[in-house]
């Protein structure tokens, strides 16, 4: 093995002399192989993640629902992905704070810390355009908000919130371009920056903080003290993420409903001072960051000379702990803030019911290529529905106002409701709302000998195209109808009656969508009977048809399967 | 025998002047491609005003009632689509007349929505209020909810999708 290995050495012209640590193996100087562990753990999860993301308005959402409900331990992979980008700015920060306090910053290793600053940024525009990819309603808010903040911005405000979407409004050009620079530009340039980072710190060596000690060999001494911090970090990580099924994932983004949205949790301290800042949010949001990025950039000019000792840097390191205490406290504010609103809390209520809903019809119906959105048309007659409610509800629901006309409600048109019907025609459910009703042209109750009687309404319940109706029933039912009924109607297709409507085919699809088209037609209510409009030229007939479906459906209905379509 | 120090120099010089020249043929058609649609029209909206219904059949009360504006045909970059939701407006009735706001919140872009409880409007965001005219009540917005232009033609009522910019206390189309 080791003949081997050194075989590969002189041929790989290695010729480096095996590591070693002027002052020995530390924990302390675990956090920069944590950061690259987690930065692989995010390059093989977005790997993983963009095999299968679209980034598209019309297809994001529907994508990111796919993997977090449907592909297996897509959560999971999901959820790495997003905490492990909060792990590193959790662990960035520490570095930082590390940094900071031994003194790291100072000759010669200004690079180190100013390349250290940048990524941290980067990090940061990482995260910002990685939430937007999801396209839920937070996302989409998040970015209406961040870009709204960045064209308040003088001068080339308008100019930054083009680029960043593409254009001059949120569009197939938005996603592509956050997408390229969330999964391109930014790791291509993290890349670089980390490897000088990393290079010229390694040039330099450990900051000399403690007494000399005798050099130690990196590997395995370092080496282990690096796997167990790792270790550490990823089974706190994933654990983590399997109490929180990955992260969580709202409705799909909507331009017409309001949202509770909120900045992500390293941007909350900012979202609080802006709050706090009233008027002045504009200059606060842009004053603040730059006051502390400044003051981080400028600690190598501000806290000059060779002195490490925190003891003997007080004032520096006191400015630094009241400016983190600072971002500590605004954010726990914040989300204090939050969680004692109790409107808040109902709203967001209703989001988690609407965002379980869309993700639950993504699951069984598949998300339309229209957009996500229209994931919630998805259930059966959803469109007629919606039809309906607008079209029909007011004048026919029973629990309507201003009913108009009869109640349509499920077992509308079945042989409980078609009897009735006949016998109190007037009656409230029926024609006791209409103008009709009051007059004499109103249809008289039907009063027939109970076999007589059944035997009609069987003829009735037949033309509907029921498939259960009795042979015998109807057939004796088309005598009783000569006899008693034809004085008013007829069962001739087509036929203008005498004095009621047509009952040829009645309660059926193609009766309804004629009915819906036309009340007042001759063969229907004829013109002054009925109050009804024509929405012949209101609606389609492609949608008179779809309505005609969904009545026809509510005939077998039920309150529980009415109730089962789920809401609109 | 020895280089000539001219020699030496000019070859450092073409040395750069061939990379930079490289390097200028390959930005400068990938930036063009990346800025084309930095203050471009990506997004055709309707140029027609977009068509509410009859102004009977929408059932105006007291409080604002809310409706989707959808606009018939939306181009966006290589795609087109049909009945695309550009967002919302609440229709208000004051008096005879029919005014209609914008439910984009005119400080940052959220979407405003009716609190029925508290009889105005809130965008969630940052806790701005409306009162049920549209005009500011508090909040860190500067100015009222945005109003859209309305007619009424043949009966029905015709509405107008304008966007504003964010923020400020004046009014600017774009």
């Amino acid at each position: 093995m080791d003949k081997l290995l050194a075989a590969f050495r002189e041929r790989a012209a290695w010729r480096d002399a095996p590591r070693q640590l002027s002052a020995g193996a530390s924990f302390a100087y675990v956090f920069g192989v944590v950061l690259m562990f987690l930065l692989v753990v995010e390059g093989v999860t977005g790997v993983a993640l963009a095999t299968v993301y679209s980034p598209s308005t019309t297809d994001a959402w529907a994508s990111v629902a796919y993997i977090q409900d449907q592909m297996p331990g897509g959560w999971l992979v999901r959820g790495l992905h997003h905490h492990g980008g909060s792990a590193i700015i959790i662990i960035a920060g520490l570095h930082l704070v590390q940094t900071a306090v031994a003194g790291a910053y100072k000759k010669p290793r200004e690079l180190v810390w100013w390349l250290g600053l940048l990524l941290l940024v980067l990090v940061l525009a990482w995260a910002v355009t990685g939430y937007w990819l999801r396209w839920d309603q937070a996302a989409f808010y998040a970015a209406q908000v961040e870009l709204g903040i960045a064209e308040g911005s003088p001068v080339i405000g308008g100019l930054i919130k083009s680029a960043a979407i593409g254009g001059n409004d949120y569009g197939n050009l938005t996603l592509t371009r956050a997408y390229a620079v969330h999964i391109v530009l930014l790791p291509a340039i993290v890349v670089v920056v980390t490897y000088f980072h990393v290079v010229i710190a390694r040039r330099l060596g450990p900051t000399p903080l403690r007494k000399a000690m005798p050099p130690t060999p990196y590997w395995p001494v370092q080496s282990v003290r690096n796997a167990i911090a790792i270790a550490v970090v990823f089974a706190a990580l994933f654990v983590y993420v399997i109490t929180q099924h990955g992260v969580d994932l709202a409705s799909p983004a909507d331009p017409t409903a309001a949202y509770d949205a909120r900045p992500l949790w390293p941007f909350r301290w900012l979202f609080e001072l802006r709050t706090l800042a009233g008027s002045a949010e504009q200059l606060v949001a842009m004053a603040a960051p730059a006051v502390f990025g400044g003051f981080l950039v400028a600690l190598p000019f501000i806290d000059r000379g060779s002195e490490r000792s925190p003891a003997k840097r007080k004032s520096v390191l006191a400015v630094f702990a009241l400016l983190f205490a600072m971002i500590f406290a605004l954010t726990i504010a914040s989300y204090a803030t939050d969680n004692n609103d109790p409107d808040l809390d109902g709203r967001e209520r209703k989001e988690l019911a609407r965002s379980a809903r869309a993700r639950e019809l993504a699951m069984t119906n598949g998300v339309p290529v229209t957009g996500a959105l229209d994931v919630f048309k998805t259930p059966p007659m959803w469109k007629a529905r919606a039809i309906y409610a607008q079209r029909c509800k007011g004048c026919h629901d029973a629990d309507s106002t201003d009913r108009k006309g009869p109640v349509i409600a499920p077992g509308h048109g079945d042989r409980a409701w078609l009897t009735q019907f006949m016998k109190t025609p007037s009656g409230d459910a029926f024609y006791g709302h209409t103008k009709l009703a009051a007059t004499d042209a109103a249809m008289k109750p039907v009063e027939l000998p109970p076999g007589d009687f059944a035997d009609l309404v069987e003829l009735m319940y037949a033309q509907s195209g029921a498939t259960d109706a009795d042979a015998a029933k109807v057939e004796r039912g088309g005598k009783v109808f000569e006899s008693a009924c034809t004085d008013c109607h007829t069962l001739s297709e087509g036929e203008a009656s005498a004095a009621g409507p047509n009952l040829f085919g009645l309660n059926g699809r193609d009766y309804y969508t004629s009915f819906i088209g036309n009340p007042k037609s001759p063969i229907h209510m004829g013109k002054d009977k009925s109050q009804m409009p024509a929405f012949a030229r209101e609606m389609t007939i492609v949608e008179r048809d779809a309505v005609a479906e969904y009545l026809v459906w509510l005939r077998t209905a039920t309150a529980e399967t009415l109730s089962a379509l789920g809401p609109l | 025998m020895a280089e000539d120090p001219d020699r030496r120099k000019f070859l450092k010089v073409a040395t750069c002047a061939l990379g930079a020249g490289a390097g200028i043929a390959l930005v400068v058609p990938a930036l063009r491609l990346v800025a084309a649609p930095v203050g471009a029209t990506t997004v055709t909206g309707p140029s027609a005003p977009l068509d509410l219904g009859p102004v009977d059949r929408l059932r105006l009360g007291a409080e604002p009632k809310k409706v989707e504006v959808i606009a018939p045909m939306v181009k966006d970059a290589w795609t087109a689509a049909r009945d695309v939701v550009l967002g919302a407006a609440y229709l208000v009735k004051s008096g005879d007349k029919i005014e209609a706001l914008s439910a984009v919140c005119p400080h940052l872009g959220c979407a405003v929505g009716w609190d029925p409880a508290a009889k105005n409007f809130l965008c969630p965001c940052h806790d701005s209020r409306f009162a049920a005219d549209g005009s500011r009540q508090t909040g860190p917005v500067e100015r009222g909810m945005d109003p859209l232009p309305v007619e009424i033609k043949d009966g029905r009522l015709q509405l107008t999708w304008v966007r504003y910019r964010m923020g400020g206390s004046s009014r600017e189309p774009i």
